[in-house]
């Protein structure tokens, strides 16, 4: 039971993380990224470049992977995002052609086969009897901290709050004297941030192959359509309720079902709640 | 219809080229041309949906993939005849076909596009766990009874098939339903408006959809020989089959049809330089740009040049 709850929140931590990018750009464009997934896949393999091919600093390779995943988000929304003029179904396709492109490119640089990352921060200890690693702990701190940083982010400068009025409403955001287009590029800049830094912890978690983008992608979206459009807190909430499903499943149905109910809540929410269960109600 | 003289030629000229080919081509080219049938199929199934209706679906490889296991599973585990099991795969891939017509009564656009991807990776999980014995788990079937032998055959097969359900599809999209359909793309609430059933009408597109994406996929599944869950359920799968449609131009049949034989030859050309699955860096890139640069696919590019030669001639 403890173990159940220690895994839960460590997961849920992470999966937090990796959502919070995702719904960001979800909250500001309505425009799912489909290439979310990539930008995790890309920070875990320039950390691993960085910090385990070149033998610097890990410090630096986290510094260069979330480089690496803002500069990929601003370059995103200048050349794909901006020209396709706010056509979602267009920017869902030309992201999902974009991430297999990733995917090759990074085939084409690494190779096929699978990599292990070496623990962030090596060693294990021993919470109420249940085994874990300080990797996944660290993991979860720091997503505990980016997530917080967010909030106040969000919640309390000039840019935050130009976010939160682009995402209520971009024409009346507009009007206020907010530049909706900047806003928009701040906001994948920070997506792909965190999506780099999310994928270095991810990585560590499981392990860096070409096409490790397609689950955390699934996740993200998972924890974004079930707690609503530009929601933190609802974000955090879900990113909970499917990583403690996905452990309850794990230990005490069967390893093979984990995706399973994820998928099925998805659907069913969906269906029946298409503004997510914390979500607000969208005007049109 | 308003069927002109020219659409019979046009589409004789497609089936002879077609017929033509194993005169022209080698044994290996041959191979190819019969996955670039196949990818055609698949196409033109995706755009009797999503190029019409606008409902993206990302997850045909969901309708393809039932249409597959249950003739593999039948002929396979039961011992039923091939003649028997195809059109009971059709018929089940139709009622798949009518699950994912479901969330499209009430939701559109991107979350319905979602929901069908969350059906692609919900069976692809599905088929690992539920009765192995059934689906042979992570590896999938093998050693399935195949319907011919030979590049040749397999090609002449395939082919047909090919040239059968896009003049049928074509067909299909030139009557008042086809019209229907498009009008959907455009604003359902005008085409509800103007009185007709937008239910019937979807249900109507899912339905033919998912009856070429049920046969495409039973006789793919029976030219190959074996199947498996991670080769068919897949992301990469459902971006070859989009991109075959949106390179070739959605909603135009023929289109999609071009977009598979142009990306299958594409990533044949490369193998040489790219053997692996880098290849899909050029070939993403390509599809990527012609996408940015005209949405509309290859067959507005060249009609829009003919346009442009036309008005210089005058």
């Amino acid at each position: 039971m403890t173990q159940i709850i220690i895994q839960g929140l460590l997961l849920s931590g992470l999966y937090a993380l990796i959502a919070m990018g995702f719904m960001l750009i979800f909250s500001i464009g309505r425009v799912l990224n489909l290439a979310y997934g990539a930008y995790l896949m890309v920070g875990g393999y320039v950390y691993f470049w960085v910090s385990q091919q070149l033998g610097l600093p890990q410090i630096i390779g986290i510094a260069a992977a979330t480089m690496m995943g803002v500069i990929m988000g601003l370059l995103k929304h200048r050349l794909i995002v901006k020209p396709l003029k706010g056509d979602h179904v267009a920017v869902e396709i030309s992201t999902l052609i974009l991430a297999v492109v990733m995917q090759a490119g990074v085939v084409l640089v690494f190779g096929d086969a699978s990599k292990i990352l070496l623990p962030i921060v090596p060693g294990v200890t021993q919470i109420e009897g249940a085994a874990v690693t300080y990797n996944i702990l660290v993991a979860a701190i720091i997503s505990w901290i980016i997530i917080i940083g967010l909030y106040v982010f969000v919640r309390n400068t000039y840019t935050g709050r130009a976010m939160q009025a682009v995402s209520m409403d971009e024409k009346g955001a507009a009007i206020s004297g907010i530049d909706p287009d900047r806003v928009n590029l701040i906001t994948w800049g920070i997506s792909g941030g965190l999506g780099a830094v999310g994928g270095v912890f991810f990585a560590s978690y499981t392990q860096l192959s070409p096409t490790m983008w397609v689950g955390p992608l699934i996740i993200s979206v998972a924890i974004v359509i079930v707690g609503g459009i530009g929601s933190i807190m609802g974000t955090l909430i879900v990113a909970h309720i499917i990583g403690f499903l996905e452990v309850i499943v794990v230990a005490k149905l069967a390893p093979e079902l984990r995706g399973v109910f994820t998928m099925l809540l998805i659907i069913f929410v969906l269906v029946l709640r298409p503004q997510g269960l914390f979500g607000r109600e969208e005007a049109h | 219809m308003n069927l002109r003289w020219y659409h019979f030629l046009l589409w004789a000229a497609f089936a002879a080229t077609l017929m033509l080919m194993p005169e022209l081509v080698s044994k290996g080219t041959l191979r190819t041309m019969i996955f670039a049938c196949y990818l055609a199929i698949f196409a033109v199934s995706w755009d009797l949906l999503s190029g019409r209706t606008g409902y993206i679906s990302f997850g045909h490889p969901f309708l393809i993939g039932i249409g597959a296991y249950t003739t593999a599973i039948l002929s396979k585990r039961f011992d039923v005849p091939l003649e028997l099991s195809i059109p009971i795969a059709v018929v089940v891939t139709m009622i798949g076909g009518l699950i994912v017509l479901l969330p499209a009564l009430r939701i559109k656009g991107s979350y319905f596009a979602l929901v069908t991807l969350a059906y692609m990776e919900l069976i692809y999980q599905l088929t690992q766990v539920v009765r192995p014995d059934l689906t042979g788990g992570t590896r999938g079937i093998s050693g399935i009874e195949t319907l011919t032998r030979g590049a040749v055959n397999g090609y002449y097969l395939a082919a047909t098939l090919l040239i059968i359900l896009t003049i049928f599809s074509w067909a299909l999209m030139r009557t008042r339903i086809g019209t229907a359909l498009w009008a959907i793309g455009m604003n359902e609430e005008s085409v509800r408006g103007s009185g007709l059933s937008t239910t019937k009408l979807k249900c109507f597109a899912f339905l033919a959809s998912a009856f070429v994406a049920g046969l495409g996929g039973a006789f793919y599944v029976h030219y190959l020989g074996s199947i498996a869950p991670r080769a068919l359920f897949d992301i990469n799968f459902l971006f070859t089959i989009l991109v075959a449609v949106l390179i070739g131009g959605a909603g135009t049949i023929i289109g999609p049809v071009m977009g598979a034989f142009f990306l299958v030859f594409l990533l044949e050309w490369l193998r040489p330089w790219l053997p692996g699955a880098e290849r899909y860096f050029i070939y993403g890139l390509i599809a990527l740009v012609i996408y940015m640069y005209e949405p509309k696919g290859i067959i507005r590019i060249f009609s829009n040049l003919l346009g442009k030669l036309r008005g210089a001639n005058k």
